[in-house]
């Protein structure tokens, strides 16, 4: 039952939660930050207002993960983020077309504590996909973006006394790389040492000079900004859990030198397109893919900010999987670098001119690549991992998303979540093809979780 | 030149009347000496009873009876401040963005506490208590919450106390906690009874209510009741404000001023007639109450209920004037105990002529750096100190401890002159022989002071300056913009 006080706080879950938030406050840094210090986003950040992303990370029970320790290496590691401390403001002049600046006023970031009723394994088994949302809370920007905290830190403790660590953030800030990446820091930070990926912070990194003449508009990102707003389906999630053993039966149906991702990405692409009419010739599938280390001079993995370059892969359907997921990979190695510079001069362009952003996941399937992070390895107790990792990208409605991800077994095993349509959600879970080579559905929808066995 | 200075303050200042006793029978025995043997001789054949009676007992019972009725010497063994944790900081940005979401405060209110943290000589890191860290702030203020601050403020300092003297804790015969604003039942020194399993006929008093400068008034009660207690007795003083029940929810400008400046903060020192160990030595404990017949300094700092019907404290405009007031008439009282006799006469004759003879001429400050090398002066606020500093025309350097205190720690009340002692130590100006003038001001409107002389210094810098230290002094500016 939701807590007066949680209702007065705006954060209460909805009926019949097993979460409950108690207590709304906000944590600072521990060295105050240098006055005066700000920070301008770039085009590519803000052209990702319209989206955050959530990760939830989870931590079985051990000595030194407590309420308390938590808050105070998280006090410390937030002295190495002074843009996470601080507030959006509009740049010069106020015009919409001067972007966001992130000014460290030194603000900190809000908090939540919660409980949940059950224990870690309990939740594990039986908590559908959407109520992992239930343990990153978040608020959208509402009115006074100068009072307004971008990040969001939820602790959620079991009744075992094991951790879901919930990270919610606007993607002007951050994309699931560098948040991802921020727990690794706060890991370090909490068994007393350094993280490799300590955050990066290079306005410039995606400067461009002002054109002569207005650059060509790339055509997928033209056509995101000119579709129109998808129907007001309700969208829900799915999290599929493929074992290492599934994943190499998968593979070794494939062609060889395939890689996970693109195994996944042509696997459920088949499937959620299988639905529809079965049209001839190519088909398009937008692939999100993190382009830190894809760019001739490549950025550190910690780069703060979003660098995730949205790209179009075609295949013809009925060659089958093999077919396809060559397709994409060849695709996926063969990304040339101008298009991403052209994305982001038409978005800086555009962005100056006055244009409003607009939904960069989605309206079409996208599929985003996030096997390459290190999110297991974000370990608050020595030799501890997370017992499992969640990550969702909010606001990519329409067709739908879907994200892999690494998995707890680590190298050869994955983690694919879903956010589709709830009919498509649904008819996926159930789907063979997706299920024969092994997978199991870890977090399935709400109506599913009632009848999925074991 | 500062060991005659030493000698001379020893001498000529604290012990006037054991003097004049020594020249007394100096010249009396000189006179006896001059009489010759065979004078002397006759002399003592002739001696009767009443001679003996007169000339030997009684001088020597006056003697051990003046002797006696002295009071003891009352020391401090040492003390102890409550370090701040990190977690626990309260930079202006989230504290102005906890005031816009409170739901109680409206936005006149809220333009009105932004300019004034700004200009209040607070720095970025004080720190509030943790039920003070929650939005909205005021369903949090409950009286478990206060419980917690107490427990979490004074058992840190105790415990830093206890193992910086290696005191046992039932080796403590006296008691006296000071917390102004929060007085639960059972009471605040039961509290520490039970954890610390204090003696079971421990004297133990809990003040409540006496505002900033309870401090000195706990310090004065543990004096007099060591005067009773068995020789080398130990008393804990402990001074806090628990700043968690007092959150202030109305929109009274007089009344927000309190949530603006109060941080939490305490102090744990241990007092003993014993010099075993000792640190300080405890000279004069001078108290002035100026509300009696004055009805501007009874109203000064005045807790009562808006028209809405919240609790907070009401600070008046001429809170100023009426410190400057309730200083001079401490300063007439302690001044003849601590000026050399230049000073006090110079002030005396100054006091006459404005008084009696009406003459038109500025009132004598007496130069007190004479009496004094390190004052801690009450942090409450900015203007207290620029106008203790101007009135007792005191040098930057000489209120430093004062200001850098309010910076790093805020108003932490009755405590806030033992962080500004434990800065002037970290700092390593303490030196054997110096002496502190410590000055609390509170509701009353009542001016507290209290003299302090070195015996030994600090050891290290280890304390609630122990992270921050090096970093100070630092440049207050007038408006700290961030």
């Amino acid at each position: 039952m939701p807590t007066a006080m949680a209702t007065a706080a705006g954060m209460a879950t909805g009926p019949g939660s097993r979460v409950t938030r108690y207590a709304k406050s906000t944590a600072a840094s521990v060295t105050p930050v240098r006055p005066g210090k700000t920070h301008t986003l770039s085009a590519l950040d803000n052209a990702m207002e319209r989206h955050a992303v959530h990760l939830v990370l989870y931590y079985r029970a051990a000595p030194g993960v407590d309420r308390d320790p938590l808050k105070e290496s998280l006090s410390e590691v937030l002295s190495l983020y002074p843009t996470m401390v601080g507030r959006l403001t509009r740049g010069e002049g106020d015009a919409p077309g001067s972007g966001w600046i992130v000014k460290c006023n030194d603000a900190g970031v809000r908090m939540v504590d919660a409980r949940a009723a059950v224990t870690l394994d309990e939740w594990l088994a039986t908590a559908s996909a959407d109520e992992e949302i239930d343990l990153a809370y978040f608020e959208q920007m509402g009115s006074e973006p100068y009072i307004w905290s971008p990040f969001y830190v939820q602790l959620t403790e079991f009744t075992d006394k094991s951790y879901a660590l919930g990270l919610s953030c606007t993607h002007l800030h951050n994309d699931p790389t560098a948040a991802a990446l921020f727990f690794h820091c706060w890991a370090a930070a909490h068994r007393r040492s350094t993280s490799p990926y300590s955050p990066f912070l290079h306005s410039p990194s995606f400067a461009v000079s002002p054109a002569a003449s207005p650059p060509p508009a790339p055509p997928m990102l033209a056509a995101k900004s000119t579709a129109a707003p998808p129907s007001a389906d309700a969208m829900s999630s799915a999290t599929f859990h493929f074992p290492a053993d599934a994943m190499r039966a998968l593979l070794s149906s494939l062609e060889p030198e395939t890689t996970p991702f693109a195994a996944l990405a042509a696997l459920f692409w088949l499937r959620v397109a299988a639905a529809g009419t079965a049209e001839e010739g190519e088909k398009d599938l937008t692939l999100a893919l993190d382009f830190r280390k894809k760019m001739h001079a490549p950025l550190p993995t910690g780069y703060y900010g979003s660098a995730v370059h949205f790209t179009r892969a075609s295949a013809d359907l009925s060659s089958g999987l093999s077919a396809v997921a060559a397709a994409l990979d060849r695709r996926v190695t063969s990304v040339p670098e101008e298009e991403l510079w052209a994305a982001v001069e038409w978005l800086h362009a555009r962005q100056a001119e006055g244009g409003e952003p607009f939904q960069m996941y989605g309206p079409e399937l996208t599929c985003m690549a996030l096997d390459h992070l290190p999110l297991y390895g974000a370990e608050f107790v020595a030799g501890e991992q997370p017992a499992r990792v969640a990550c969702r990208v909010a606001g990519a409605v329409g067709e739908g998303i879907v994200i892999v991800l690494p998995a707890a077994e680590g190298d050869a095993a994955r983690d694919v979540v879903v956010t589709l349509p709830a009919e498509a959600t649904a008819r996926i879970c159930r789907d063979d093809e997706v299920l024969r080579y092994g997978a199991k559905v870890v977090a399935g929808t709400k109506v599913e979780t009632g009848a999925k066995a074991k | 030149m500062s060991l005659l200075k030493a000698a001379y303050q020893r001498i000529m200042v604290d012990n006037l009347q054991p003097l004049v006793l020594v020249h007394l029978l100096a010249a009396s025995l000189v006179a006896l000496l001059r009489f010759g043997p065979d004078e002397l001789s006759s002399l003592l054949r002739e001696l009767q009873p009443v001679h003996l009676f007169f000339g030997g007992f009684l001088p020597a019972a006056v003697v051990i009876v003046y002797l006696m009725l002295r009071p003891r010497a009352v020391y401090l063994v040492d003390y102890a401040c409550f370090r701040t944790p990190h977690t626990s900081r309260v930079p202006f940005a989230t504290f102005l963005e906890h005031s816009k979401q409170s739901p109680t405060l409206n936005s006149r209110s809220f333009r009105f506490i932004s300019p004034l943290l700004e200009r209040s000589g607070l720095g970025e890191e004080t720190c509030l208590p943790p039920a003070q860290h929650n939005i909205p702030t005021h369903k949090y203020c409950t009286l478990d919450g206060a419980r917690a601050e107490f427990e979490l403020v004074v058992f840190s300092a105790i415990d830093d106390l206890l193992a910086k003297t290696g005191i046992a804790p039932d080796a403590i015969g006296i008691l006296v906690v000071n917390c102004s604003l929060f007085c639960p039942t059972p009471s605040l020194v039961d509290i520490i009874v039970r954890r610390y399993n204090l003696r079971r006929d421990i004297r133990s008093m809990n003040l409540a209510g006496m505002g900033c400068s309870a401090g000195l008034i706990s310090v004065g009660l543990a004096r007099n009741l060591l005067q009773v207690a068995p020789q080398g007795s130990h008393a804990l003083v402990v001074s806090t404000e628990t700043i968690t029940p007092n959150y202030y929810v109305g929109n009274e400008r007089a009344m927000l001023l309190p949530n603006c400046l109060f941080r939490v903060g305490g102090a744990a020192a241990l007092l003993s007639t014993s010099p075993v160990n000792a640190r300080f030595r405890l000279n004069h404990v001078v108290r002035t109450n100026t509300g009696a017949g004055d009805d501007n300094a009874y109203r000064c700092v005045f807790q009562e209920e808006d028209d809405e019907g919240n609790v907070g404290i009401n600070l008046s405009k001429d809170l100023m004037v009426i410190a400057g007031k309730a200083l001079e008439a401490n300063i007439t009282r302690i001044g003849p105990l601590v000026l050399p006799l230049r000073e006090q006469l110079l002030f005396a004759i100054s006091l006459v002529a404005r008084k009696v003879f009406r003459a038109r001429i500025k009132p004598y400050i007496p130069n007190f750096s004479k009496a004094f090398k390190h004052f801690c002066i009450h942090a409450g606020g900015r203007a207290v100190i620029d106008e203790l500093q101007k009135s007792l025309s005191l040098s930057d350097e000489q209120v430093e401890a004062s200001r850098m205190t309010l910076h790093r720690f805020g108003n932490t009340s009755s405590s806030s002159l033992w962080y500004e002692l434990a800065y002037v130590e970290a700092k390593g100006r303490m030196r054997k022989g110096d002496r502190v003038w410590m000055i609390g001001f509170g509701s009353g409107f009542k001016c507290n002071s209290a003299a302090w002389e070195c015996i030994h210094p600090a050891p290290n810098a280890d304390g609630p300056w122990a992270t921050s230290i090096h970093r100070y002094p630092v440049l207050i500016p007038d408006v700290l913009k961030h």
